[in-house]
């Protein structure tokens, strides 16, 4: 064995490790550079397109639908509803959440939006303020992401026939966001009713 | 950043405040004590305490930088400096004064909350010049006060510092709503208990069985070895599921007692405001009264005294606007100038709290509410002479029903007490009223001291489960179809020789009225329900079982559903609606539910096991819903979730109808029924399309590949469904 060979060999890939270590003025220079004008474009790109909306996207009989994440006090997976009578027909019914009870609704029957018939109804999107939380069905929730105000058309009711009050804006590529402020405010919601003799 | 700084001092902030608010509570208290004292004498003590409470707002107050309160405080201190030293001022005018003062004191606190409230530099100034100048006031006014019962609870004063914790309402509700949700953890454990009991029952029998079949076969005795070890480990199973059940229930009733108490408050806390309530009413309207109360150190449950508050406001306002009379109509009728007003409460020993407030003002005129009741048009004139004295009180819980002709701001509209009968229904309480005219009128309310757990009694109707209260169920029998007698078109029953209306609880809850299977169809069960002094028999589907429940409210977008009074837990954690059974009766009595079907012939056509239909569909939702719809009807009902599923599971059953989605993974509903259309043994399977396409050219595939009925998710309904079905099989 060349031991000779062999420690010459260790000594060049020290040296070439160390050097790949120090790159030279002119590449450093340039790395920087590169790295500066990410930075930079990143802030730039963000006061350009300025505020946005969180939003969880959801399906509604196959079609997508999104409501501000502000609003949602989180997603439940529905295994047993327990429909009320006697109540109108956009309530669905009650779930336990964690020993306590919660309504859900039908957005369907309450917003207009287009029926297309019986879904998957499995996740409830509880929806909270400060006087009342609700649940709303849905098929599937798809996920959480950005929405620049900047990208939100106004209303274009007719293309979905859903009520234009409850239209927060649609996107370029014709997503529905939903007002869930309006929904939870809207005293319409609330069954308050007894018998009166 | 000095956010972290900022934090704190939000903090200090609120906790000035709640400090602050109960400094303004001793403080308004001790007045209102001090203020109708007969004589000067004993009330030293009270004086320090609010003197002390002053000294320590004003220490407080200073410690946050809220000049202006300090500056009050130091005037208020003053104050009740010089009444240690000189005695007390006690003209109403210097009361209204340092009323006022803590008016403004709280006006000060309100922007902590978030409430923009500017106030004027000036009227601080002001008010503090006004305050200083008590000191040179020398009006020694010789009213006579009533005694009544110290507003200033003493035990909670001794016990303010070190024993007491301060914990947000929230943190302990959600603390109570774990300890209530263990309640469906112990009847589920009861049920294992059951459970295993009956396998091990089952077991014994199949021993025995199996030893007078084959006990001289040679095989047994090899197996027996295995049946008395697998018998040892059921019993020693059994017994260690018997022992923690005891125990857990032992632990959840203990832990649910104690949460229990941590939710008890003293009455004191909700009548705290009452005593300036009926000063300034009474003030506003000329009239002299004095409120007496008794009993505020009886405890109940918080949520209870939250949610009587509002109703005995209303009573109190109502005592004084329609039951006291002006002080000089009281000289004219031979009453002491001032009226009285008494709250009384005392515990009953069936765990209820009674609440007893009286006046001795003019009372209610009977045939006034009698008049009224005519022309609200609730009863007619005839049904009105007709009631007795305390039937024709009672129509004053009516709405519309007012005695007075004047409608003011306080009352006269005559939905107030309306109102106050419902929210103490709510509770689980009564109300009642008795009235002696010119002699004052008693309000009585009956309250239940905890928000307890109820017995009550599942039922199963339409194949929805609802929970009645044993405390409504007066008896439950079973009765012979043919025993139901049509009388006036109304059906009934007898009972001791009695008839007695007949109605379907289906009917009343407005739920279709499909027939289940029931294994006697040749009788129906039936609960005799009791309220609003009537006794009504329901008939129902099922009577399963009677338990321990919880009733709890159904979220706040469901405030109040008819019919239904809250929800409970079932022991799988299922909410079932509790049923409001005075709701109920009104409901029959009103008329105002379905007809029952019973003898509709369409019905009659409809036998148990009519057969077997198999439900093609891939959405979870829509295949239980479904299959549900399908079974309630009579049918038995097997699922497959897509089409291939659909052509293993024909193959190991008899079907006589199949319904199914199109839309489906692997295969879809053309190409099953297509398939079955291809197959010898099945080609005379009706199949039933259901789909959320709704074109046109859809529609005419599925014709084409041998659907026997198209039907659009959209414009589905369950009786069309099931009419087509009928047509088909």
């Amino acid at each position: 064995m060349d031991w000779e060979e062999i420690y010459r060999r260790i000594e060049n890939v020290r040296l070439a490790i160390e050097q790949g270590f120090q790159p030279t003025g002119e590449a450093l220079q340039r790395i920087l550079g590169e790295r500066a004008k990410i930075l930079a474009g990143g802030a730039e790109d963000k006061s350009e397109r300025g505020e946005y909306l969180e939003v969880a996207e959801f399906l509604l009989a196959h079609e997508r639908y999104a409501i501000e994440t502000r609003h949602i006090r989180e997603v439940y997976s529905v295994t047993d509803l327990t429909p009320i009578p006697c109540t109108p027909p956009f309530v669905f019914g009650i779930i336990n959440v964690r020993g306590e009870i919660v309504s859900v609704i039908d957005i369907k029957k309450f917003f207009d939006l287009p029926e297309k018939g019986i879904t998957d109804l499995n996740k409830a999107i509880i929806l909270q303020s400060k006087d009342i939380e609700i649940g709303i069905l849905v098929d599937a929730v798809l996920g959480v992401r950005n929405i620049f105000i900047t990208e939100l058309e106004g209303s274009l009711p007719t293309l979905t026939g859903i009520r234009e009050e409850y239209l927060k804006g649609i996107t370029k590529e014709r997503q529905v966001i939903l007002d869930a402020e309006k929904l939870l405010s809207d005293r319409r919601i609330i069954v308050d009713e007894k018998v009166q003799l | 950043m000095g956010s972290k700084e900022e934090e704190f001092q939000k903090r200090l902030l609120s906790t000035f405040k709640i400090e602050a608010g109960d400094h303004l509570k001793t403080i308004s208290a001790g007045l209102l004590e001090i203020e109708r004292m007969e004589s000067p004498e004993g009330h030293l003590e009270t004086v320090e305490t609010i003197f002390r409470a002053s000294h320590n707002m004003k220490g407080a107050a200073r410690a946050v930088n809220m000049r202006d309160i300090e500056a009050i405080c130091q005037s208020l201190e003053d104050v009740f400096d010089m009444w240690k030293q000189e005695g007390i001022n006690r003209s109403s005018e210097v009361f209204d004064l340092l009323y006022h003062s803590l008016d403004v004191i709280r006006m000060l606190l309100s922007p902590l909350d978030g409430k923009e409230i500017t106030i004027d530099g000036n009227k601080v100034s002001n008010l503090i010049e006004r305050l200083s100048g008590i000191k040179t006031m020398r009006i020694y006014d010789t009213i006579s006060f009533t005694r009544g019962e110290s507003l200033l609870n003493k035990e909670t004063i001794l016990m303010s510092d070190a024993d007491v914790v301060r914990i947000p309402l929230a943190r302990i509700s959600s603390l109570l709503l774990q300890a209530e949700e263990l309640l469906s953890v112990k009847l589920l454990s009861s049920q294992h208990s059951a459970d295993i009991r009956e396998v091990a029952d089952m077991f014994e029998i199949f021993k025995n069985e199996l030893k007078k079949v084959c006990s001289k076969d040679e095989s047994f005795n090899r197996v027996e070895g295995h049946i008395k070890s697998m018998e040892r480990r059921l019993l020693t199973i059994k017994k260690s599921v018997q022992q923690y059940s005891r125990s857990l229930n032992r632990m959840v009733d203990n832990l649910l007692d104690d949460t229990k108490m941590v939710m008890m408050s003293p009455v004191s806390t909700v009548l705290e405001g009452f005593p300036l309530l009926v000063r300034n009413i009474s003030n506003e309207q000329g009239k002299a009264v004095d409120l007496i109360i008794q009993g505020g150190g009886i405890e109940a449950d918080r949520r209870i005294l939250e949610g009587i508050k509002d109703p005995l406001i209303h009573i109190v306002r109502n005592c004084i606007d329609h039951g006291i009379e002006r002080p000089e109509d009281r000289i004219s009728l031979k009453k002491a100038e001032k009226g009285t007003i008494k709250i009384i409460v005392s515990q009953l020993d069936n765990r209820k709290l009674e609440i007893l407030i009286t006046d001795d003002g003019m009372g209610i005129d009977i045939n006034m509410v009698r008049a009224s009741a005519v022309s609200a048009g609730i009863i007619s004139q005839e049904e009105a002479d007709s009631l007795s004295e305390y039937e024709a009180m009672s129509l004053i819980f009516h709405s519309g029903v007012s005695t007075t002709p004047v409608i003011t701001d306080i009352s006269g509209r005559g939905l107030g007490l309306a109102i106050v009968r419902e929210k103490i229904e709510k509770l689980n309480g009564s109300i009642i009223l008795e009235s002696h005219l010119h002699r004052g009128a008693s309000f009585r309310i009956i309250l239940p001291l905890t928000i307890a757990t109820f017995r009550g009694v599942t039922v199963c109707v339409s194949g929805h489960i609802f929970v009645i209260p044993l405390i409504n169920i007066e008896q439950v029998i079973r009765v012979k179809r043919d025993d139901l007698k049509t009388v006036e078109n109304k059906e009934t029953i007898t009972l001791d020789n009695r008839p007695l209306s007949f109605v379907r609880l289906s009917g009343v809850l407005e739920l279709t009225n499909i027939k289940r299977k029931t294994e006697d169809q040749d009788f129906i069960p039936v609960l005799i329900l009791n309220g609003l002094d009537k006794r009504i028999a329901f008939g129902v589907d099922e009577i399963m079982k009677e338990d321990e429940f919880f009733v709890k409210g159904l979220g706040r977008q469901l405030l109040r559903v008819k019919n239904i009074e809250g929800a409970a837990l079932l022991g799988s954690g299922k909410p079932v609606p509790v049923l409001n059974v005075t709701d109920l009766i009104r409901s029959v009595l009103k008329g105002s539910y379905a007809t029952p079907e019973l003898m509709a012939p369409e019905e009659k056509g409809v036998k148990p096991g009519k057969g077997s239909i198999l439900v093609v569909e891939d959405s979870i939702t829509s295949r239980i819903l479904l299959k549900n719809i399908l079974e309630s009807a009579g049918y038995s009902v097997k699922t497959a979730v897509d089409g291939i599923d659909a052509i293993t599971t024909l193959k190991t059953g008899d079907f006589d109808l199949i319904v199914s989605d199109i839309e489906m993974p692997r295969m879809d509903g053309f190409d099953l029924t297509a398939k079955i259309r291809g197959d010898e043994r099945l080609d005379e399977l009706p199949v039933v399309l259901v789909t959320a396409l709704e074109k046109r050219e859809d529609r005419e595939r599925g014709i084409e590949e041998g659907a026997n009925a198209y039907i659009v998710k959209s414009s589905f309904d369950q009786g069309n469904l099931l009419e087509v079905i009928r047509r088909l099989i």
